[in-house]
């Protein structure tokens, strides 16, 4: 039988540690930070009834981080009664986003068809994201569920980019970038991302430049905007955990330093 | 108990035992995800590209001009035989004249001309004072695109800026590294949420 090495160790005790402190389920409290504040304020001071794309850019692999900022996202939307068309750039990500827009819309009593409508995948993301801006109903001549776009009264006044007054990528990979340069860049469309953290450093140039209008990710940052809105959910419950595991490799690595260097005196003084 | 949750549990399940070694369990539960993820895939290309696109506009519809496009993906097979391979060229070339000057105009404008104008700005503040952002962005930038100039070997003055240029490397690595971090720990903390919560319903 295989022996057990120091990595097997390490790996247990990070899955202990999560486990305990999930069991715990103690709230932490996080500062929000201007960002994810800003991109609250962008959609709070949108008026009801205003219509806002919310694409869902990401592959399931990703869904323990993106389920908990797609729903603070929608809750959110659905609570300023916001009419959403819900799309997807990334084949995987077609039936999470539907999923998502049906099961938060289920919480706040929105019909479909009224207060939101899904279009479904669209290949070749970055032909989708200037066909919408000639024309929607061209690009998407159907929804996810095959009825006419025509169809439906939310609808009716949905051309283009012109009568959308934001687009919310909610993305896992460079989708964002996309929607910045072919969508903000040429028509002027409002880019607003909630991406996972490991994406946060790519789009930070481009929040700073001003051409990504808000920006918030990771499960810190759905922690924040739970806090905002005023709902719990899975970002607060794992923000503990989140915490608890970061000091976990924090002793690790410093362990790992105190040793090496002991090593390594160790052996030059025995030469 | 819902029978897809035990299926995600135990499949949840099957991947963590790879932490201890790589296994049959494993490797059933990484193909049985590969293979649902191609065959979900191939569906909705199927579904929402070549039936929704060409074939249902091109025979219901009779929109003969995207025969155009059907027989370009076809000459894209012409790769499989040494005597028709030269036919793939045809559709190799449209695509990337056509994705060259579609990206061209969007790539200079959003990612070189608006990140320069937001990179070189007032070194004072409308009251007089330095505005640090705008310093330290600046000297950030030169200093790192001076680490990447080659022409030149990196002694003196030119040396000095670019070490510099590696300081500013070494935190931007460390924080995309921290943030990396992040986003593993959160994908295991979003996994064992649902074993706790869902599978073995021990936390609500």
């Amino acid at each position: 039988m295989k022996q057990i090495e120091s990595r097997h160790w390490i790996f247990g005790g990070l899955f202990v540690i999560v486990i305990i402190t999930m069991v715990l389920n103690i709230n932490l409290e996080v500062r929000v930070t201007p960002e994810t504040d800003r991109f609250y304020a962008c959609l709070d001071s949108l008026p009801a009834g205003a219509t806002v794309i919310v694409s869902f850019d990401h592959e399931a692999s990703s869904l323990p981080e993106i389920r908990p900022l797609a729903l603070a996202v929608l809750r959110h939307a659905f609570s300023r009664d916001l009419k959403l068309v819900g799309t997807a750039l990334l084949a995987e990500g077609t039936a999470v986003g539907y999923r998502l827009m049906t099961q938060t819309a289920d919480e706040y009593g929105k019909t479909y068809g009224e207060d939101y409508v899904y279009l479904g995948f669209k290949p070749q993301y970055i032909a989708a994201i200037l066909s919408m801006g000639e024309s929607i109903p061209d690009t998407y001549p159907e929804d996810y569920l095959g009825q006419p776009y025509r169809d439906y009264e939310m609808l009716v006044d949905v051309e283009n980019y012109d009568d959308i007054a934001a687009v919310i990528s909610i993305a896992d990979g460079s989708l964002t970038t996309h929607w910045i340069e072919y969508g903000a860049s040429r028509y002027n469309i409002r880019i607003v991302a909630a991406v996972t953290a490991a994406m946060m450093t790519t789009y930070d140039p481009y929040l700073a430049s001003g051409q990504l209008y808000a920006m918030f990710g990771g499960l810190r940052g759905a922690t924040e905007y739970e806090q905002l809105i005023g709902i719990g959910g899975s970002g607060k419950r794992g923000m503990l955990a989140q915490s608890a595991a970061h000091v976990y490799v924090m002793v690790l690595i410093i362990a790992g330093n105190i040793i090496y260097f002991r090593t390594r005196r160790r052996k030059g003084s025995a030469s | 108990m819902d029978w897809s949750v035990i299926i995600a549990g135990l499949l949840t399940l099957a991947i963590f035992s790879f932490l201890y070694r790589d296994n049959p369990v494993y490797k059933m539960a990484e193909s049985l995800l590969i293979g649902v993820s191609i065959g979900y895939f191939l569906v909705i290309t199927w579904s929402n590209t070549l039936m929704d696109l060409l074939f249902v506009p091109l025979v219901q519809d009779a929109k003969w001009p995207l025969v155009l496009p059907l027989a370009l993906g076809l000459m894209m097979f012409g790769r499989f035989h040494k005597r028709t391979a030269s036919l793939s060229r045809i559709p190799i070339a449209i695509l990337i004249g056509s994705g060259a000057g579609v990206a061209i105009p969007a790539m200079l404008e959003a990612r070189t001309l608006r990140q320069i104008t937001a990179t070189v700005g007032p070194l004072l503040s409308e009251s007089g004072q330095p505005d640090w952002s705008v310093i330290v962005v600046l000297t950030g930038v030169i200093t790192t695109l001076a680490y990447f100039y080659f022409s030149r070997e990196h002694k003196g003055v030119l040396g000095g800026v670019a070490k510099g240029g590696t300081y500013f490397l070494m935190i931007f690595f460390g924080t995309t590294f921290g943030y990396t971090v992040m986003s593993r720990m959160s994908t295991l903390i979003g996994r064992v949420e649902f074993l706790l919560s869902d599978f073995v319903r021990l936390a609500q």
